[in-house]
């Protein structure tokens, strides 16, 4: 025989909620986007370029004085071609106590944080139980559900 | 005679000029690649030749403010250096900025490639905010030069804030902010795309007009009450018309129902984003960057100083940067601070009249003049004599 139950209890039951990790994770996405050059593919990634081009050498018509020779472009690419996160850490050993890039990041605000509904930015009073997102308002909330929360999970 | 030529390298704007020029150029230091040209790629400004601003695909050297691809920077100076500031790099000595905490490999590639590539007969490193206290002491009262002052740069990629005590920055007490012009301009774009409509390729629209309508906030709080009210009881609402790459070159703003009947133009209204954007410099954790906003960290920086010297630093602070010229930042950074600061200091916030953006660059001339100079830089014959790893050190050692 089927048992009394509330309704509002399965219903929340059912919710899936994302625990503290995966929410820190999703922030670290979020501003990591926000560095971002470009969100598009390169427009010209596909072309291909026409094989009748002549390719001049203009070694001829331009000599350059003291016989020094240019290196060209990809010389520097390949002698320098770090990408930041390595030169961050050589930096670290290097310079392990002096002032450096990291030693020099602001520390964090004493000034406690404020919030901002996430669909349309005023002070919001009320969190997402799934995903911790701030809104303000139901109308929001429900804007929210159907186009944000837990919609780009993992 | 010789001429010296100073280069104020940014990530977003390279900044050139003879040092006795009237003004430096201003030069996108991009390659920037348009969805309608397939076979050219547009270098710094040759933008403006562009009739088709949409999807604009950028392509940059720096990554987070350090130089990381020098395959797409030397391709750049390349083309200002034949073609839009011609440079005789026989007669004439280079000044040339690179980021605070500037990483050895990266000194190392860019002293290479000016002696290798450029021939170039000196070469003097430095940074922007040294430039912009060398403009700033040397313009003030000439009867008693300020000692010491902070220089706060807001930046492209990062903001800075940078104490000087005669001179010489205290590099303990440098402090960054994770925040610039970049960030915003993102923030900006995916705001607008998740509010009203997908603008994610537009980087290039959005960041004009993030310039043309955001500004600083004076009371965030009553900013934000007043944004809540409906127009035209809301001062705040404007619409910005985007533009259609035909008979609107550039975007601009204007006040809702000032369109003309027959006017099919796209526009997007503004409201609260006009002003909390620009206010992430201000409260970084607004957006969960767990750090310091920029009058926070002023006054941070200022602590970290010598006792002695922080009624000079509150009295001399000068913001400089291409994202300082939000309207209101001066006002709201010279509040901000004056309630952190101890009572008994006067605070005084200044921001160049003229352009934010280029005022580093005056300073160079300054420089030039500095009996210190010809120590600062690094000669041709000390290049070959030492190489690039011996002129470096010498430069550490200084």
């Amino acid at each position: 025989m089927a048992t009394r139950e509330s309704g509002r209890i399965r219903d929340v039951e059912k919710k899936r909620v994302l625990d503290d990790l995966t929410r820190r994770r999703r922030a670290r996405k979020a501003l990591e986007a926000l560095e971002q050059d470009n969100f598009h593919e390169d427009p010209h990634a596909d072309l291909v370029m026409s094989k009748k081009i002549p390719k001049f050498n203009n070694s001829l018509d331009n000599p350059r004085k003291k016989g020094r020779k240019s290196r060209g472009a990809d010389y520097y690419r390949i002698k320098y071609r770090k990408t930041f996160q390595q030169l961050l850490e050589e930096d670290r050993q290097l310079n392990a106590d002096g002032p450096n890039y990291s030693t020099a990041q602001a520390p964090e605000t004493n000034y406690p944080q404020r919030h901002f509904c996430a669909v349309c930015g005023f002070p919001s009073s009320y969190t997402c139980v799934s995903c911790g997102t701030r809104f303000c308002c139901l109308k929001c909330q429900a804007t929210h559900q159907d186009t944000r929360c837990l919609k780009f999970v993992s | 005679m010789e001429k010296i030529c100073c280069i104020d390298n940014g990530a977003c704007n390279i900044k050139i000029g003879n040092i006795t020029d009237e003004k430096p150029l201003v030069i996108p230091n991009c390659i920037m690649k348009a969805k309608s040209e397939k076979r050219r790629p547009f270098i710094g400004n040759q933008i403006d030749e562009c009739r088709d601003i949409s999807g604009i695909f950028y392509i940059l050297g720096f990554t987070k403010g350090y130089i990381t691809n020098w395959e797409v920077q030397k391709n750049i100076y390349d083309y200002i250096f034949s073609t839009e500031f011609p440079v005789n790099f026989s007669d004439t000595k280079l000044i040339i900025t690179e980021p605070l905490f500037n990483f050895p490999i990266i000194q190392e590639a860019m002293i290479e490639i000016f002696f290798e590539e450029y021939d170039c007969i000196s070469l003097t490193k430095t940074t922007a905010p040294d430039l912009c206290q060398y403009q700033y002491t040397n313009t003030q009262d000439p009867d008693e030069p300020p000692l010491c002052c902070v220089v706060i740069d807001v930046g492209y990629s990062f903001s800075h804030i940078v104490p000087f005590v005669k001179g010489k920055k205290v590099l303990s007490a440098i402090r960054r902010i994770d925040i610039g012009g970049k960030l915003l301009t993102n923030h900006l774009k995916e705001v607008i795309s998740y509010r009203f409509l997908n603008v994610m390729d537009e980087s290039f629209v959005i960041n004009q007009m993030k310039e043309d309508s955001c500004f600083v906030s004076q009371d965030f709080n009553a900013d934000m009450a007043m944004a809540k009210k409906k127009y035209p009881e809301n001062k705040t609402i404007r619409e910005y018309v985007l533009p259609d790459c035909t008979t609107i070159r550039r975007g601009y703003l204007q006040t809702p129902g000032t369109a003309k009947k027959g006017d099919d133009y796209q526009v997007i209204r503004l409201n609260n984003e006009r002003f909390t954007v620009p206010e992430l410099l201000f409260h970084p954790s607004d957006l969960g960057i767990n750090q310091m906003g920029i009058a926070e960290a002023t006054v941070d920086a200022i602590n970290a100083c010598p006792e002695e010297t922080r009624p000079h630093l509150y009295a001399n602070i000068i913001v400089m940067g291409g994202s300082s010229k939000f309207p209101g930042i001066r006002n709201r950074l010279q509040k901000d601070i004056r309630s952190m600061a101890p009572e008994i200091f006067t605070v005084s916030v200044s921001i160049p009249d003229d352009d934010p953006l280029t005022y580093a660059w005056y300073g160079s001339q300054f420089l030039a003049n500095d009996p210190e100079f010809d120590n600062l830089s690094i000669s041709r014959q000390d290049y070959e004599e030492n190489g690039v790893r011996g002129v470096l050190n010498e430069n550490d050692a200084q």
